[in-house]
């Protein structure tokens, strides 16, 4: 086995459309993850029993199941009723759906997080509750939970792979079609590893960052 | 599955090691085929792809490349084959990397393989063909009319012969969707998410009938394609077992035993025999 940089330029054109599309796929997944995952902590803190169960259960449930299954059953599965996602929405609805569910419960320590006493001066402020939410808890919940989110995020980059299942080009699916025409696999999986490392080492930079900026509590 | 095949064969290979050491080795000639007899299987790789490679329910591997494998392997004193389900473009650097003894799998001869395998004589031939939608609505006939309609998308195997007819047929790699199974691409015509999924003759008759979906038609075979045949591959290096493997597999030509084991499957045992490995690796003109 040897290595052949005239391949590896030959083909990095081509892995760095995947490279597009892995990023792509990994930005609108986290913002579907930041939404979705707010709304199930907040949904599972609900007065009303009914919802705050069957939120539990619905993110317990996917939670505990693999992500690829998802993967399969939104591609593949839905267009039986009706619902014919292309392969990229399919996958970051799959990504988004499952980290969501992680990060909620970053959410749900970040809220609980916020003392009692806060919760009962904006009672005894005469707030709303909608008031109490956005102008108390969250400005003070969600900063020191930005970094934790982040983390979450990288180990989502990394599992974009699995996209390539639903047949999204992404990165490795690009590296798999080169190798399937070149018979090699040296260079463009070599090629994969050293993109993620290059783009999870910079993430990390931007995470210790984030960390410093908004990990310390202040109050 | 393959988790086991391992497990299995690690027991297998500990056994065969325990052999080999009573028994005194025999022809030098020879060293892989008398590794495989020693420990007593050969590892080939399959693509669970009907009629030419398939793997049951209860996990037996059956299909027309490995029945012809397991035979010839058994008359050449090995016993029994382990199979391991591949993707096509891994097949090849599997084989390099010492993965498993020989591909049987209906992985067609072309040039650009030939140089990289050592193929034995021609085993099963087919051409290729398409699954559309009822009616044919884009009206294909060949891979270039997938490449003339800028909104047209076809499915084929990850590394199969397929995926590259269509690329160099002119259709552009976004629009060529590689597909991980027949079972995905059969749903992904039938969901119109591709408008043509691709793949030989008898595997998309054998899709067909296990779907048994009216909406669905067959156009084959795919003009401007060539039929083309596969034939076991093996490492090169290994040519001695290769020759051995076309010894075997011409006396079974000549008795009649072949047809015998690929005629059931629908192949025919005469295209196989009326062209040679020579001819069909030779650089197309």
């Amino acid at each position: 086995m040897e290595w052949d940089w005239n391949f590896v330029w030959q083909i990095m054109p081509t892995l760095i459309q995947g490279v597009k599309i892995t990023i792509l796929a990994t930005l609108l997944g986290s913002l579907l993850a930041a939404a979705f995952g707010l709304a199930i902590a907040l949904l599972r803190r609900s007065p009303n029993r009914a919802v705050s169960r069957t939120t539990a259960f619905v993110a317990e449930f996917i939670r505990g199941t693999p992500l690829l299954v998802q993967l399969y059953v939104i591609f593949y599965v839905l267009p039986d009723i009706g619902i014919l996602l292309p392969p990229l929405l399919a996958g970051v609805i799959g990504l988004g759906l499952h980290y969501g569910t992680y990060t909620a419960e970053v959410y749900r320590a970040g809220i609980d997080n916020v003392p009692r006493g806060q919760w009962e001066a904006a009672k005894a402020c005469n707030l709303t509750e909608r008031q109490t939410w956005i102008r108390v808890i969250l400005p003070q919940a969600l900063p020191p939970m930005i970094p934790a989110l982040a983390n979450y995020f990288i180990a989502m980059f990394k599992e974009t792979p699995l996209l390539s299942a639903i047949t999204v080009l992404e990165l490795m699916n690009q590296a798999k079609s080169v190798a399937n025409s070149s018979y090699r696999y040296i260079e463009p999986i070599t090629m994969v590893g050293a993109f993620f490392l290059a783009i999870s080492l910079v993430s990390v930079v931007a995470l210790r960052w984030l960390e410093h900026r908004y990990g310390r509590i202040e109050r | 599955m393959r988790k086991f095949a391992i497990a299995a064969g690690g027991a297998a290979l500990a056994l065969a090691a325990a052999l080999a050491v009573s028994l005194p080795s025999t022809a030098q000639d020879n060293p892989k085929l008398e590794q495989l007899k020693a420990q007593g299987f050969a590892r080939v790789a399959i693509a669970n792809e009907p009629p030419f490679t398939a793997v049951a329910a209860d996990g037996k591997v059956s299909g027309a490349a490995p029945d012809v494998a397991r035979e010839i392997f058994k008359r050449l004193g090995v016993p029994e084959i382990v199979a391991s389900i591949s993707e096509y473009g891994a097949m090849i650097p599997g084989l390099q990397a010492g993965r498993h003894d020989v591909v049987t799998a209906g992985l067609f001869m072309k040039p650009e393989r030939c140089a990289a395998v050592a193929y034995s004589e021609p085993v099963l031939c087919d051409a290729e063909a398409m699954l559309v939608k009822k009616g044919n609505p884009k009206g294909f006939k060949s891979y270039a009319d997938v490449a003339r309609d800028p909104s047209a998308t076809i499915g084929a195997p990850g590394g199969g012969t397929e995926e590259k007819l269509a690329l160099d047929a002119g259709v552009p790699r976004d629009r060529v969707i590689v597909v991980p199974d027949g079972q995905s691409g059969l749903k992904m015509v039938q969901d119109g998410r591709i408008d043509a999924y691709s793949l030989p003759v008898l595997s998309i008759n054998d899709l067909m009938m296990k779907a048994n979906d009216p909406n669905l038609e067959v156009i084959a075979p795919v003009q401007g394609a060539p039929v083309y045949c596969d034939g076991a591959a093996f490492k090169k290096g290994d040519e001695a077992l290769r020759d051995a493997f076309n010894v075997e597999l011409a006396k079974m030509k000549e008795s009649g035993d072949f047809a015998k084991i690929i005629e059931p499957y629908g192949f025919s045992a005469a295209a196989a025999m009326s062209t040679s490995m020579e001819k069909l690796c030779a650089p197309a003109q």
